[in-house]
């Protein structure tokens, strides 16, 4: 049963960093105020004007020739936070079991060595963030909701946040939420491009001439209270709420008024029933560039000084560097240490001069320079920004919260939908193709944008041109849906509008691209242009700074399903925050770098076969689409039309080896039946399936083989793939966006559809007019979920 | 503009068309490249001084803003500084 302001508690930590292989030791070394930054070793800096870095030591971390460095430092944070936790598989059920995890650049590690040392096939599964949530899954053995958040910087705060929400929404007991990042040469050379390196070691509100990078992973047990007195576990502290927000400025500096972060920081505080001078703690941001700790200092100082007469500040990053999509982990769980031992960790570096300085800074605030206090300690919050705009604050507390939101229980709808498609862009353009039943034609199609459709969406030339492929389609297809839902909104309310955008490889072309250009022309050649598109939280970024959205704004990124597990993350926002009004998107590039990739991988068609039968491969391809969500009563506020309602949804994960595609029969059955449970109905009244068959025979054969099994009768299914190719996210949203249409009755009644029988499937065609329900459903390689049940509206 | 100059112009209009996705046709060796014109940023202009850098060997970094107004006044600089 959902619950909002259910009591969610951590019970286990785990972290590796560059002062320490396990929590205690990066606890110790942090409170002695030990520095872990030295020259790199894994980077070579050598005609750089900056070499510093905070690596983990490699006496202190396994590696294995199977998995990238950052899954590697993620296993290690999460088997400690398991031990810690006593969580074994006697004492969790699997199903509610999940893992969330944070990064910014994921494997790139093993995008580095495929390009530098023989292109080997081993390497591409590596490459993606997706990759890491999974190797933890398969290590503990959870089958629950299973993703990654992309959210660069701020990722893994997210990622805490998320695992909260889904206890919260009643689908899980227990997560591993955290994050990692390794130290490698695409970060190291795009914020040398910058120039946001310091030549000496980072000095986060002092110095603050720029970031020291570092790496290593944190890993905290979040757990429903419920679960964790009935199994009698150790409770570190309560997990309150967080504040998620977007800039809706630049792509990679933060508002200088500090809005955005202010938001952050005073929703979570809001949402976790905690006012401002109870406050005890801010593990800050504080990244040591100037323009992150001078927007930090105005947030905080606003927010906090005539409020709070004890607010202490540090910044852990002085000692461990800034570990991009672990930071907000690692720094978790030093906020989380601080809390339940009474004592507060130092920012170390300051001189005397330094401390002459911060005086007149602080004010009131105590920024702890250089050394550690003992200080009783209530609440403590970690705050994370990134690139893209990205502001996630999150608080812990040593007591029960008084948290006392009030859940929107009314029904939500799709409102509004924007499609970019090698088939053509635009939702009209879809329905022509669809009705006309245009099949796509070829092995490998591309989506174009061109001045026609930046002109229809008045996108202007300084802002398009900074975009990759990724973020353009993106941006169109978001825009398109905003209007298609005609919501309008203002500078007083755009916090109240958000997005989750879903993404299978994220930008790996412009990663790959990257890394390429250096691998040539040296560390110290990287673009700064092209260094901002390679987070994956860019196209989201870019949505709002070009909207004006500010609110809840968060990029998944777990394979194909993404596409249709943000519909779900969305639908559960709008449930459970004031956001009035969520896009959920799906967007996936093709490009020479991913047709190489996945030709290499032998998942290519080599010519056209079709889906479900002759199984000669996927037809690769890309595209962006996005809907929207909202609440009944904010649909009728604006006369919204409704395409369909959102009435039941789960994410579920059935392990495979990372990598291999092949089939877990019994993950797509959970969460076909969990979704059905959810919207109160049984399968006899589903009367179609928007499915994700793409031509390779162990992808097609989940599709027969579970509904044959949960349907134990004829079932139609209609798959968009035959008009989009393989889009991956792009088409698992598409899938619900389709369905959406034809529940609507937006589309020619009869459709062509492949009709499934015990296993057995023949083509045909199917009557829609009388569709009441309709269950959409998503995979990911790795084994991973979605089914989502839509009603007529 | 001379001979040289003409050829540096066109080299640093190509670097702009391909380094920073402007189209070429949108660029003359006088339209404003920040603010109003083509609405470079301060990122662009890192990419610019990395271009410059490593095409002539003139260092372009904490140098006046004014010098980097248009593809003429960019021209003009590489060439005194060569």
């Amino acid at each position: 049963m959902s619950n909002i302001n259910a009591r969610c508690v951590v019970t286990g930590l785990g972290m590796i960093n560059a002062i320490g292989k396990n929590v205690e030791e990066c606890w110790d070394n942090a409170l002695k105020g030990t520095p872990g930054i030295d020259k790199t070793r894994s980077v070579n800096s050598d005609d750089c004007y900056a070499h510093l870095g905070a690596e983990v030591k490699d006496s202190d971390i396994e590696m294995n020739d199977k998995v990238d460095r950052v899954s590697m430092l993620c296993l290690q944070a999460s088997k400690e936070a398991l031990n810690d936790a006593g969580i074994t598989n006697a004492n969790v059920d699997a199903a509610r079991f999940g893992v969330i995890m944070g990064s910014c650049v994921g494997g790139v590690v093993s995008i580095e060595n495929y390009i530098e040392k023989g292109e080997k096939t081993e390497d591409i599964n590596k490459m993606t963030i997706a990759s890491i949530a999974n190797h933890v899954a398969n290590m503990a053995g959870a089958k629950g909701v299973v993703t990654n958040i992309g959210n660069a910087c701020a990722a893994s705060t997210m990622s805490v946040a998320y695992a909260c929400e889904l206890i919260r929404a009643g689908v899980g007991d227990v997560f591993i939420a955290g994050g990692a990042d390794a130290f490698a040469s695409v970060p190291f050379a795009g914020f040398t491009a910058l120039h946001a390196l310091s030549e000496n070691p980072c000095s986060p509100f002092n110095k603050s001439n720029g970031i020291t990078l570092g790496e290593g992973a944190g890993a905290i047990i979040v757990e429903s209270y419920e679960h964790a007195v009935a199994r009698g576990a150790h409770i570190y502290c309560d997990v309150l709420s967080a504040g998620i927000s977007s800039d809706a400025h630049h792509i990679t500096a933060p508002r200088p008024d500090g809005i955005g972060q202010m938001y952050a920081i005073r929703r979570a505080l809001d949402k976790s029933g905690v006012d401002k001078k109870d406050l005890d703690y801010i593990n800050a941001h504080g990244t040591g560039t100037a323009k992150n700790d001078e927007a930090e200092f105005l947030s905080i100082h606003t927010i906090f000084d005539d409020a709070n007469d004890h607010l202490s500040v540090s910044s852990t990053k002085a000692m461990v560097g800034h570990c991009l999509g672990a930071a907000g982990a690692i720094e978790a769980v030093y906020a989380i240490k601080a809390l339940t031992d009474n004592k507060v960790p130092p920012t170390i570096g300051y001189t005397a001069e330094d401390l002459e300085a911060l005086k007149e800074k602080a004010g009131k605030i105590d920024f702890m320079p250089n050394e550690m206090k003992a200080k009783e300690l209530n609440y403590v919050m970690s705050n994370s920004f990134a690139f893209g705009g990205s502001n996630a604050s999150i608080i812990f507390s040593k007591n029960e919260g008084k948290m006392s939101e009030e859940e929107n229980n009314e029904s939500i709808y799709v409102t509004g939908m924007g499609i970019v498609l090698p088939s053509g862009n635009g939702v009209e353009k879809y329905i022509e193709t669809v009705n006309n039943k245009n099949k796509v034609d070829g092995v490998s199609l591309v989506s174009e944008l061109g001045k026609e459709d930046f002109d229809k969406f008045d996108i202007k030339l300084a802002f398009y041109r900074k975009l990759d492929k990724l973020s353009t389609m993106q941006v169109v297809s978001g825009i398109e849906a905003i209007n298609n839902a005609g919501f309008e909104f203002n500078d007083e309310n755009a916090e109240d509008f958000g997005m989750i955008i879903g993404t299978g490889d994220g930008p790996l072309t412009t990663v790959y691209e990257f890394q390429e250009h250096i691998s040539k022309e040296g560390t110290q050649n990287g673009s700064a242009f092209n260094f901002p598109n390679t987070v994956y939280n860019a196209a989201g970024g870019y949505l709002s700074i070009k909207t004006g959205m500010r609110g809840y704004n968060v990029t998944v990124t777990n394979g194909s399903q993404s596409g249709l597990s943000s519909v779900c993350y969305a639908a559960n926002e709008i449930k459970q925050s004031r956001t009035k009004v969520m896009l959920a998107s799906g967007t996936d590039e093709n490009s020479d770098v991913m047709n190489k990739l996945y030709s290499q991988l032998d998942m290519v068609a080599k010519e056209n076969g079709g889906i479900y039968e002759n199984e000669k491969g996927m037809v690769l391809s890309d595209g962006s689409v996005t809907v929207a969500l909202e609440s009944a009563s904010q649909a009728a506020s604006h006369n919204a039309k409704k395409y369909a309602e959102v009435v039941g949804y789960a994410m579920t994960h059935e392990g495979v080896e990372y990598g291999e595609v092949k089939g877990s029969d019994a993950g797509l059955k959970n969460a076909i039946e969990e979704a059905l449970k959810d919207a109160g109905i049984d399968a006899g009244k589903i009367d179609a399936v928007f499915g994700f068959g793409n031509g390779i025979k162990d992808v097609d054969d989940i599709e027969k083989n579970v509904y044959a099994d949960v349907f134990n009768k004829e079932i139609a299914v209609i798959n968009v793939k035959d008009y989009a190719g393989e889009a991956r996210a792009a088409a698992a949203t598409l899938a619900l966006a389709h369905a959406s249409l034809t529940l609507a009755g937006e589309l020619n009644a009869n459709q062509d559809a492949y009709i499934m029988n015990g296993g057995n499937v023949t083509k045909g065609s199917v009557d829609t007019t009388n569709f009441n329900y309709v269950l959409v459903t998503s995979y990911a390689v790795g084994g991973s979920y979605t089914a989502v049940v839509l009603k007529k509206a | 503009m001379n001979e040289k100059e003409l050829e540096i112009a066109a080299r640093i209009k190509e670097m702009l068309s391909e380094n920073l996705r402007i189209p070429a046709e949108e660029l003359d060796y006088e339209i404003p490249l920040f603010g109003d014109g083509i609405g470079l940023d301060s990122v662009d202009s890192l990419e610019i001084i990395a271009c410059i850098d490593s095409e002539y060997g003139v260092a372009m970094t904490g140098v006046a803003k004014e010098n980097f107004y248009n593809i003429t006044s960019l021209t003009k600089y590489v060439v005194e500084n060569m």
